[in-house]
């Protein structure tokens, strides 16, 4: 039993998804007819009055200066609550598959998910909660669907793949055939694109290949900045949620139910950002109406050459700005193999400016609560003030509809600068928010809108999107089966490490490079129909369910400050090590790291990058030396000496980086 | 009394009350039954509020919100809340009914703690009050709200950082005392229990146990009433120790569980089981005879077992505070309230219990001086001493030749006299309990409410049966038994559990009282080459090097890291061991199905870089764990 549910201050329901069986749960508790096509709506009603107590208290208890986190009930049930600005975000699960570790990191990667679609707009919650509940209903269905397809992909993967499970990503491992890609990319496609008349002012920043869900060849042009890892996670996710991998589609687990199903219009097209997602399988006949009625409420399905937008983290001569517009262009090259284009959009200069801006009025808002003295308060503003007024003359220009921030800037300035105005004081504080909402929803009517019919949609042509995805055809044409095997076997025990004579009693590892994001692990395919020489079944399963839970339990030691852990739990002894090295591989001395509260953000990098931050502490004391930060997880049958099994670790940790260390991202 | 022993008492009464080390930060009990319209106002549904000083429109929020969740969330998951946590505060969640608990703890304290911290208060109030709801009709809201008050309090008394963590039973040091003591001790118990009427019993000094019978769990909550009528003892004449018989014996209606009324009855109570295996055919006979015969059977057969190190005994050189003790105790001051609600009991009494010839509180002070003249003459130190010295005598001689005769003169010369008077006292003491309920909302045993029937629903999911809590006082020392309730109106088994029991008790007070109850001594000193705590889950105790009031630093690595791990043990019943390591510190756990243990080296700094490395001083934790601990009794191979 899940449920996923983002509700705003007054209870308003702004998103929700649920299994089938809280689905019916909730229907058995208010009655199960429901009128006909107009399903969703009495649904989002009942569910917005089961949680309404519970929201309402939340908002209660946070205005006494202590909010909910979690809950629990007697039967297992977990509840996990975060506010994030206005919007306050709910998971659920009541079968004992996700705790509560997970359902807080589903939270947040629902939160990185939104930032990606909907990039600044995030930061207004006014804007956000109109953007989430669209006024029109049919909008509002085709967004709520995209959203929850989204989450069931995201569910599906940090079930099954070992990537999203450590949250780093994973590549093919084929040196000579990653090198050639890349050059592929870069020489051959890139350059093309990039050339081409047709691409609209558009420019490709970043091109790579997707297997599934591993990387093959990753290419970014020289003027673009490094797509962080974080990002790269989160497109992997939306580009498995536009062609999800097949692998278990044959397999007749439980968890078929959640992975997203395309429907039959666009199987072999791309999926728009508002396009219909997935149609669940849902048994349930009244389901099943609703669902149909939904369908036809669809009235044109968009183009499917429309790229997505999609706003990720930029950074320019040292300084970050996250949540920038990009265009992402996934293009299908087989079932399983997906060519992904990042593009520059012409008009994201805005989204520069109007992130500078808000910054400013961010800073200044707080230094007025702090109620720091004087004119410097008001000092880093008049700088913003000559470059605002710029900018909005700029924005009128070029047709945008800028008077209502032009209205709001005016009165702030009267208040803030003219000597009968209120100055830099508290009172000012109102002024600053508004100025803030007034920025995001330029942003807003730049990067999210709709383009009116009228409008030419700026984007790479369809045809050149065509070419592209031809060349690349060619290109792995004799590669493709190959690569799909190789996805699912990409390394083994028995063919790497180099021999398993070397690691007698080692059943499982798990290394990841966490300065670049990258994991390298053994297969643990349990679902495909060949058998791994963990073989299928019982034991596979086991093995699986035993790493997936050791990953969770070191990221909680982890959290506590506690960066080497060995357990012997039943017939297996685990090692979990993190430590840092210089580039030449010196080892570093370990620093204390810090003891955080259960409630803090999930330790990971694809919602809040909590290695990044972790590197960046561990910096301190290495000044312009570059650090990086591993980590290893080892499952050995306890039988082993435990000494041997440490050499194990220490003889992994040294030999499992040489052979991949060509540079790729 | 000697400066020693006050200064005894009062780190006693410290310990009870230190504010600091408190794992609760709210707890409070919400009646919903009583807030069902709209216009009702939340306060008309709290029954209890803690901290009392609390606001009432803050506990208001409490209520209201925790409930409202409460009732919402379990709605929603067909289930009742189990916690509630904030970002500053948790709470765990009892809801049964239209009750609703909450207690709130720091984020700090595990989970799984404090769950179990609710429970073992609930379950404590049900069993001095019987069902809740029930009590609530009953009584006023008022002396209940006490008697949570006085639960809790003594749930969080004696707190240290690790008592936080593990519930567990507080014990004599065990390494400190003579283990002739202990089975001493044991083999009271077990006379008592020939008594058909006696279910358990079990013995405690100065709030700590030294011997039981009962499950850690009963034990508790048994504990709890002993500490507050030694509390209550305490503190009218602040310095009166000495006993008048009238305030040794009391009792008090309790409520069992079914289980645990099941548990004591199918363990081997009956009778003579739970002897050494070399009593049974001695025992069997004389199932039927005086209680009084068997007991002085028994030491001389454990002496057998324990000969080499009773010849040796440890006491015989602790004798000679002898005068200045007797000096203290001679002018025999009242013990306590009961006194002054019954003066007329010790006149009454006395002669039952001294045999007619020596004034009772006489035979404190003398039994040492009779254990110390045993060498020389033993017997003739029991004829003249009476009662008090049969046991003890017994136990020094290691079952010297005569003795058993000798005794079993005088114990029926005892029991014969003591008939009449026994009957009085229990009309005493019944008087004294009705006045006592009265007096100080200790209600259950004057209310003594009918047993569930009246309650269906308490009836279905968990009935409570009625017992008697019989206990027997010497100074520091408390016989506690859990009685049939027909007992205190069986005279002959009163009489014969009460004299049987008298002399061994004052001998096992007097050994018992030259010992520094407290704290193992290793605990006081300066922190030692490793820290350890050892926690027997089976019988709920906890041994540990670890100071227990260290400043309160809540952020003690080691603890930290235990508090980590035993969470940890508690959700996974697969694992067995663990070494976690931070840059400073290392701690190895590991636990079987019998016990927990944890360990960590002091001193010399962890220099590894975290990398894998088997030469890591992490590593080798286990291995020192196993050397070091074994000289603390624990056993890890």
């Amino acid at each position: 039993m899940k449920c996923f549910l983002i509700a705003s201050e007054s209870a308003e329901v702004l998103f929700y998804w649920t299994d089938l069986e809280f689905h019916q749960n909730i229907q058995e508790k208010y009655g199960a007819s429901q009128e006909e096509g107009h399903e969703l709506p009495a649904f989002e009603d009942s569910i917005s009055t089961l949680f309404a107590p519970i929201i309402i208290s939340f908002s209660t208890m946070l205005s006494q200066g202590d909010s909910y986190t979690s809950f629990t009930t007697e039967n297992n049930h977990n509840y996990v609550l975060c506010q994030f600005d206005e919007c306050l975000y709910i998971a659920v699960n009541g079968d004992g598959e996700e705790k509560e570790e997970d359902l807080r990191r589903k939270i947040y990667v629902m939160k990185k998910m939104t930032e990606v679609l909907f990039g600044l707009v995030t930061l207004s919650g006014n804007l956000l909660r109109k953007e989430l509940r669209a006024q029109d209903t049919e909008q509002r269905v085709r967004l709520w669907k995209h959203l929850q397809s989204l989450l069931e992909t995201y569910s599906h993967l940090r079930e099954n793949d070992q990537s999203f499970l450590v949250e780093a990503v994973e590549r093919l491992i084929h040196p000579t055939l990653c090198e050639q890609c890349i050059e592929f990319l870069e020489r051959r496609l890139v350059q093309q694109l990039n050339s081409s008349a047709e691409r609209a002012g558009e420019e490709v920043l970043h091109a790579f290949i997707l297997v599934h869900t591993k990387l093959l060849a990753f290419y970014s042009s020289r003027n673009a900045s490094t797509l962080i890892t974080s990002d790269l996670l989160a497109l992997i996710i939306m580009a498995q949620n536009m062609y999800p991998s097949n692998i278990d589609v044959d397999d007749p687990s439980p968890e078929s139910f959640y992975t997203p199903e395309p429907s039959p219009t666009d199987k072999d097209s791309k999926k728009p950002l508002r396009g219909n997602a997935p149609v669940f399988e849902f048994v349930d006949p009244d389901i099943q109406m609703a669902e149909d009625s939904l369908s036809t409420l669809e009235i044109c399905p968009p183009d499917p050459s429309t790229p997505h937008r999609v706003f990720l983290e930029v950074s320019q001569k040292d300084v970050v700005y996250p949540m920038m517009p990009h265009s992402m262009y996934c293009l299908p090259l087989w079932p399983g193999i997906t060519l992904v284009l990042l593009t520059k959009i012409p008009s994201s200069v805005v989204a520069m400016s109007v992130y500078t801006f808000l910054e400013a009025f961010t800073k200044l808002e707080r230094r007025l609560n702090e109620g720091q003295g004087g004119s410097a308060r008001g000092q880093p503003m008049h700088e913003v003030r000559s470059k605002l007024d710029k900018f909005i003359k700029t924005l009128a220009l070029s047709g945008i509809q800028s008077s209502q921030l032009e209205n709001v800037w005016t009165k702030f300035k009267n208040r803030a600068f003219s000597r009968g105005g209120l100055g830099f004081s508290k009172e000012l504080i109102p002024w600053c928010k508004e100025m803030k909402i007034q920025l995001c929803g330029i942003y807003r009517q730049c990067f999210l809108s709709d383009p009116g019919p009228a409008d030419t949609p700026q984007r790479l042509s369809p045809s050149l999107q065509e070419r592209a995805q031809t060349m690349v055809q060619e290109k792995l044409m004799d590669w493709k089966d190959f690569l799909l095997v190789k996805s699912k076997r990409n390394i083994t025990m028995v063919s790497y490490p180099p021999s398993e004579t070397d690691f007698p009693g080692l059943i499982h590892f798990i290394c990841v490079d966490r300065s670049c994001g990258q994991m390298i692990a053994p297969s643990l395919s349990i679902t495909e129909r060949t058998t791994s020489e963990l073989g299928k079944g019982p034991v596979a399963q086991y093995i699986k369910s035993k790493v997936w839970n050791l990953v969770s339990i070191t990221r909680h030691y982890l959290q506590k400050g506690y960066s080497t852990l060995t357990l012997r739990d039943g017939d297996f002894y685990f090692c979990y090590f993190l430590w840092f090295e210089n580039e030449t591989g010196f080892k570093l001395d370990t620093k204390e790291i810090p003891a955080l509260p259960d409630d803090s953000s999930p330790i990971g990098m694809l919602a809040l990058d909590y290695y990044r931050k972790l590197l960046r502490y561990y910096s301190k004391n290495h000044q312009g030396e570059p650090v990086k930060c591993y980590e290893l997880l080892t499952v050995h049958l306890g039988v082993i000496p435990t000494e041997i099994i440490l050499q194990h670790c220490r003889q992994l940790a040294s030999k499992l980086w040489e052979p991949s260390r060509n540079p790729l991202l | 009394m000697t400066e020693g022993h006050l200064g005894a008492f009062v780190s006693v009464m410290a310990e009870l009350l230190a504010p600091d080390s408190r794992m609760c930060n709210y707890f409070f009990l919400y009646d919903g039954s009583k807030v069902r319209g709209e216009a009702d106002p939340t306060r008309e549904g709290i029954c209890y509020f803690y901290p009392e000083e609390t606001p009432l429109d803050k506990q208001e929020l409490l209520c209201g919100q925790l409930a409202g969740v409460g009732r919402c969330v379990s709605e929603l998951s067909s289930s009742p809340a189990r916690t509630l946590r904030l970002r500053r505060n948790k709470f765990a969640i009892r809801m049964k009914d239209d009750f609703f608990w909450a207690l709130g703890c720091s984020v700090d304290v595990p989970t799984v703690s404090m769950c179990e911290f609710l429970d073992q208060l609930i379950d404590l109030f049900c069993f001095y009050n019987g069902p809740v709801r029930q009590s609530y009709q009953l009584n006023s809201q008022e002396s209940l709200a006490a008697q949570w008050a006085r639960y809790l309090s003594h749930l969080q008394s004696g707190s240290s950082e690790l008592s936080h963590i593990f519930s567990c039973l507080r014990t004599i040091d065990s390494t400190n005392v003579d283990p002739l003591l202990l089975l001493k001790a044991a083999l009271i118990l077990q006379a008592c229990q020939r008594c058909p009427l006696v279910l358990a019993g079990c013995i405690l000094f100065r709030g700590r146990v030294v011997s039981t019978q009962m499950s850690p769990g009963l034990t508790m909550k048994v504990m709890v009433h002993e500490s507050e009528t030694y509390t209550k003892a305490q503190k009218p004449n602040g310095t009166s120790t000495s006993s008048s018989f009238s305030g040794t014996v009391s009792s008090t209606t309790v409520f069992l569980t079914m289980p645990e009324l099941q548990y004591l009855q199918f363990a081997p109570v009956n009778k003579g089981f739970r002897y050494s295996p070399s009593t049974p055919q001695r025992d069997t006979p004389s199932k039927k005879t005086r209680l009084s015969r068997t007991l002085s059977d028994t030491p001389s057969t454990d002496s057998d077992v324990t000969n080499p190190s009773s010849s040796q005994h440890p006491q015989k050189v602790s004798f000679s505070p002898h005068l200045s003790e007797s000096d203290v105790f001679s002018p025999a001051p009242s013990h306590g309230a009961a006194d002054s609600l019954n003066p007329q009991s010790p006149q009454l009494l006395r002669p039952s219990l001294s045999n007619g010839e020596h004034p009772l509180e006489g035979e404190a002070e003398e039994r040492p001086s009779g254990s110390s003249h045993n060498s020389t003459g033993g017997r003739t130190q029991i004829q003249s001493e009476g009662d008090g010295s049969v046991f003890e005598e017994n136990f020094h001689l290691n079952g010297g030749d005569g003795d058993e005769a000798c005794e079993m003169v005088f114990d029926f010369r005892a029991a014969e006299s003591g008939n009449e008077q026994l009957r009085d006292d229990k009309v005493v003491e019944e008087d004294r309990r009705d006045s006592c309920g009265s007096a100080s909302g200790h209600k259950a045993g004057k209310s003594n409410p009918p047993p569930p029937p009246h309650l269906p629903d308490t009836l279905v999911e968990n009935p409570l049966i009625p017992m008697t809590l019989y206990m027997h006082r010497v100074n520091g020392l408390v016989l506690a038994l859990l009685v049939e309730p027909h007992f205190m109106s069986d005279a002959t088994s009163m009489e014969e559990v009460y004299h049987s029991s008298l002399a061994s008790l004052n001998g096992l007070e007097a050994h018992l009282r030259t010992i520094s109850p407290g704290a193992s001594p290793a605990a006081q000193g300066a922190p030692g080459p490793y820290t350890f705590a050892h926690f027997d889950c089976i019988q709920s105790t906890l041994t540990t090097n670890l100071s227990g009031q260290s400043g309160g630093a809540r952020d003690h690595p080691f603890v930290r890291a235990t508090s980590l791990l035993h969470s940890h043990f508690c959700n996974t019943e697969t694992l067995q061991e663990a070494i976690i390591r931070s840059a400073s510190t290392a701690v190895y756990g590991t636990r079987s199905v019998a016990q927990e243990t944890y360990f960590q080296q002091n001193g010399g700094s962890l220099r590894n870089s975290g990398i894998p490395n088997h030469q890591d001083s992490a590593f080798s934790l286990p291995s020192k764990a196993r050397h070091r601990l074994l000289k603390h009794g624990v056993n890890l191979l």
